[in-house]
């Protein structure tokens, strides 16, 4: 299966454990006593994470702490900023419009 | 937790003063007739299929392509405070869905700040990302549409 950043931040509990890991490493431990869910199923989430190369394990002295990777967070802002320019297109065609039904009103009055 | 900042990783703002007053301007965003003249690319009618400016109401419009195909926009408003703010789900047929649009609409002198927020669900992330492809192709559609425009 096929993981990639998208799919990291897909689950709220796994946004959670990027929003935790950002502060600083922590052992999956730590990492579980802060959720209400049970420490399998942060050990799934941090698995995850790190088949989508958001987190990495790291050995510290006896302890594994886990650590974000932060550069790929940041392909989600540039996927983000894909769609701005058709929007900035449609925001154009509205002030474009905007312009003549505007000047047609100033006309009307004008008329009067 | 953090909630913001995982909205605003999602969330693409844009920014505009328009030089009319808001009265003119929340009437042009608002109208379906007025809708039908800019919704589309500069110069293409949109088909108004539903609108229904009320919360809860429902809006779809339709614009035919010069392939033929047809390109869907729909989507149902959530909240609405006139003259101010809307908020609606939106869904784009064949390119994006579930977002979340919010147009926010201030006094700035005799001109009219304008918000806009494109809200992007997270897991819409993952489906979009296999058919960046796709995208890719619908945005040359747009681009072709633009040229073909330009020579009518």
């Amino acid at each position: 299966m096929r993981r990639d950043v998208f799919q990291a931040i897909a689950d709220p509990i796994r946004r959670d454990i990027i929003d935790l890991l950002a502060d600083a490493p922590r052992t999956v431990n730590e990492v579980a006593d802060r959720f209400d869910v049970s420490r399998p199923a942060i050990s799934k989430h941090i698995k995850i994470l790190t088949e989508c190369g958001l987190v990495q394990m790291m050995q510290k002295g006896r302890e594994r702490h886990c650590v974000i990777i932060p550069q790929e967070l940041s392909r989600v802002s540039q996927w983000v900023s894909q769609h701005r320019p058709l929007w900035e297109q449609k925001l154009d065609t509205f002030e474009a419009y905007l312009k003549e039904i505007k000047s047609k009103t100033n006309n009307d009055e004008s008329d009067k | 937790m953090n909630q913001t900042s995982d909205i605003e990783r999602r969330t693409l703002t844009l920014n505009r003063l328009f030089d009319a007053p808001r009265d003119l301007v929340w009437a042009a965003w608002t109208e379906s007739e007025h809708i039908a003249h800019w919704w589309g690319p500069a110069g293409m009618k949109t088909k108004i299929k539903k609108h229904d400016f009320t919360e809860g109401g429902e809006w779809e419009y339709t614009l035919q392509m010069p392939n033929g195909q047809d390109f869907i926009s729909y989507g149902t408003y959530s909240k609405i405070t006139p003259r101010e703010r809307i908020e609606t789900t939106a869904n784009f047929i064949p390119m994006t869905e579930g977002v979340t649009l919010i147009a926010l609409f201030e006094d700035d002198g005799d001109q009219t700040a304008f918000t806009f927020k494109v809200i992007h669900p997270t897991e819409a992330y993952c489906k979009q990302q296999e058919e960046m492809g796709f995208y890719n192709g619908w945005g040359s559609v747009f681009e072709g549409l633009n040229t073909y425009l330009g020579t009518i």
